[in-house]
């Protein structure tokens, strides 16, 4: 045991501190300890205030659709012959790294790029326009992006926790007389409860840290519109070269995921009794 | 049963902490070798090692090298890290190592001030001077690579921004070089209206969001620019807002191609013809000799008409410098090297492999275009101007060329991209100045 606790304290919690500490200390050269003003961006740098409102709508969506997805395909590729082939297209995706899905997108996406070339042959080119030109569209359509990788893995697990449950459970409810909707609702559903704390639980904290697809994509911009709170820290510490600041969006990063996970998977745990 | 038992869990944990404690005692001895360093930077006789964030011009420096060793004995070993950002991390730590590289790459201007204040790089005051009494750098150019009256960076590179432009659709649409304000909206207009667009205008990579900036207040005011770029105009005066109209009025018009298009693919699209002119760094005419255009043949260039033509002509210079750091590793190989660079014969390799003018003002470009150019700015008596990126401090620059992508992508209005310029011009030079005193 020692070996891995000298490693998290060396590796994990040694830096964090420090980086606790930094962000109490100004930017400028000689760096005078400066309370709370780092903190104190957020309230007033229009920039960082649109960093913690992508952050949010990152977390809904990529809590939301990979759920709503994930569930919907494993429930439908479950228990068909197409079921393999299915599965692997949809998959298939969760094994790019995020930068390459962001190259990929990157390619449908611009302006000149293969979405609008589709629409404008269509003759709806009065739709096509710059995806990742204007907000808050070009957050959505990153977001969507995102869904697209990440739905892979919690079909994985649905599927895990659909072939998981009891056939007698279902039998049983066909034979009270239960439609299809009402087994989905009163006896699958309930009984992918552990998986689905797990699936929400991830996109939670993925949701919260998202940065590569970002950063191959718009690299936070244009003019800091798409930046995520794991992107501005990166920007404000290494571009805007400010690590004071950069440190306290970490702080603040770093608490919220805590915060979030632990009392997410506390009332998640705690109502399934364990 | 039981005492086979304990065997095998006695046995288990023991294998695993020697296991661990092999694997960790392994990956401090890769720890180890790798903090030393021993391999990249550490000195090797015969060449001085060189950080380089561009690894497309490795080969240009090996044979600006093989030219310099003949004079100093040393060779140029170029270590490249193609991302500028990580490549900026890389140097700045290294530079408080036993064993920094013996040359590095680095912006001049402020960039440069700002990496000469953590006080890592050597003084080359001397060899600038030996440089100017030979005649082979533009004394004018020593601000640029000075901080607090001292020298730190030797030029690199002198380029210039500039319009290419395609001379076989030129002459298709029976179009010359704009020589004035007027006859380049006359190429807009008449390239518009045969489905071409006009110019390439980016931001994407973020710092190509300047060179319109800087290029059309330039050609509105040098003058104004200059007091700019210092700290004594603000951006909310009336040039700035003229030069920002006109850019709003060319994207209205739908002369500049969409900002997320990537100037990466500008020597293509100009090749084949979907876009008329392309404003950039003389240094993109190694991307046109990549693509197969011929100089002279395929393409041309010439600087961005003044929007008055009593304007004073300008034109932005861009000069990358070498800087020696205090700690290199081959310290007397690199002074050597550095006080070789601008030697005529180490500059003919290097300008005919970079198709781009050399900081040595006596070396013509072997590019015809670029020679002309070099010519022209020569005879019309331009005034040099340092590019946007290395002209005010990085905060400023960095956050100003933030604000300008917005601009391009219709965020913000010519006046609220201004005001918020201005707002955090006033904040970063009362920063820089508050730690220079």
């Amino acid at each position: 045991m020692a070996p891995a606790v000298l490693l998290v304290v060396a590796f994990l919690l040694a830096p964090f501190v420090w980086t606790i500490y930094r962000s109490f200390f100004s930017d400028s050269r000689t760096s005078p300890f400066s309370w709370f003003d780092n903190y104190s961006r957020f309230a007033s740098d229009p920039a960082l205030t649109r960093s913690v409102q992508n952050t949010l709508m990152w977390v809904v969506g990529t809590v939301l659709l990979p759920f709503v997805l994930g569930l919907a395909i494993a429930c439908m590729t479950n228990a068909t012959r197409w079921s393999r082939a299915a599965r692997l297209c949809v998959v298939l995706p969760y094994a790019l790294s995020g930068a390459a899905v962001a190259v990929v997108w990157n390619f449908m996406l611009t302006t000149d790029g293969a979405v609008n070339q589709v629409l404008t042959n269509l003759h709806l080119g009065s739709l096509a326009h710059g995806w990742l030109l204007t907000w808050p569209g070009n957050t959505i359509v990153m977001i969507l992006a995102n869904a697209w990788q990440a739905t892979g893995v919690a079909v994985i697990l649905f599927l895990v926790g659909l072939q998981s449950i009891p056939p007698e459970t279902l039998e049983a409810g066909a034979l009270d007389g239960a439609g299809s909707w009402q087994q989905f609702r009163h006896i699958v559903l309930p009984q992918l409860r552990p998986v689905s704390i797990i699936v929400i639980g991830m996109s939670l904290v993925n949701g919260l840290k998202s940065f590569d697809l970002i950063w191959v994509l718009t690299q936070g911009g244009p003019g800091r519109a798409t930046e995520t709170l794991a992107v501005s820290m990166y920007n404000e510490t290494f571009l805007e070269l400010r690590p004071g600041v950069g440190a306290a969006i970490a702080v603040v990063l770093t608490v919220i995921v805590l915060a979030a996970s632990w009392l997410y998977l506390r009332r998640q745990l705690d109502v399934k009794g364990e | 049963m039981s005492a086979s038992g304990r065997t095998r869990r006695a046995a288990a944990p023991l294998a695993r902490r020697s296991f661990l404690a092999g694997t960790a005692a392994a990956a401090a001895a890769l720890a180890l070798q790798g903090c030393a360093r021993g391999e990249s930077t550490s000195a090797q006789p015969g060449t001085t090692s060189l950080s380089n964030d561009n690894a497309t011009w490795d080969e240009g420096y090996r044979s600006a090298g093989r030219a310099l060793k003949a004079i100093t004995g040393s060779a140029l070993r170029p270590l490249s890290n193609p991302s500028v950002t990580s490549y900026q991390q890389v140097v700045q730590m290294t530079l408080q190592t036993s064993k920094a590289s013996d040359l590095v790459k680095w912006a001049s201007g402020y960039q440069l001030k700002r990496l000469a204040r953590t006080d890592g790089l050597t003084d080359l005051t001397g060899v600038w001077d030996r440089y100017v009494s030979k005649g082979w750098v533009r004394d004018a150019s020593r601000d640029a690579a000075s901080y607090r009256g001292k020298v730190y960076g030797i030029p690199l590179y002198e380029s210039y921004y500039v319009l290419f432009y395609s001379k076989p659709v030129f002459a298709k649409l029976g179009l010359s070089a704009p020589g004035s304000w007027a006859e380049l909206l006359h190429c807009a207009e008449v390239l518009k209206r045969n489905g071409i667009t006009p110019f390439l205008a980016s931001q994407v990579g973020g710092w190509p969001a300047i060179e319109w900036f800087q290029e059309l207040v330039t050609k509105v005011d040098p003058r104004f620019y200059q007091k700019l770029v210092t700290g004594q105009a603000s951006y909310t005066d009336a040039p700035a807002r003229r030069a920002m109209d006109i850019w709003q009025d060319f994207m209205r018009k739908g002369w500049m191609t969409s900002p997320d298009f990537d100037q990466a693919r500008g020597p293509g699209a100009l090749k084949s013809g979907t876009v008329g002119m392309f404003l950039h760094g003389t240094w993109q005419a190694q991307g046109m000799t990549a693509v197969g255009m011929k100089p002279g043949v395929d393409y041309g260039a010439c600087i961005l008409p003044t929007v008055q033509p009593s304007t004073p002509k300008s034109v932005i210079a861009e000069s990358g410098v070498f800087v020696v750091p205090r700690r290199a590793s081959s310290h007397g190989a690199a002074m050597a090297n550095v006080g070789a660079w601008l030697d005529p014969s180490v500059q003919r390799v290097w300008s005919d492999f970079l198709q781009d003018s050399s900081a040595n003002p006596t070396v013509r470009s072997g590019n015809p275009v670029v020679a002309q150019l070099q010519q022209d700015i020569a005879r019309e008596h331009r005034i040099p101007l340092i590019r946007y990126w290395e002209a005010s401090p990085p905060s400023l620059i960095q956050g100003n060329t933030d604000d300008l992508g917005g601009f391009m992508a219709g965020q913000t209005s010519p006046a609220t991209t201004l005001r918020r310029m201005q707002e955090r011009a006033r904040d970063e030079w009362a920063a820089w100045r508050r730690d220079e005193a």
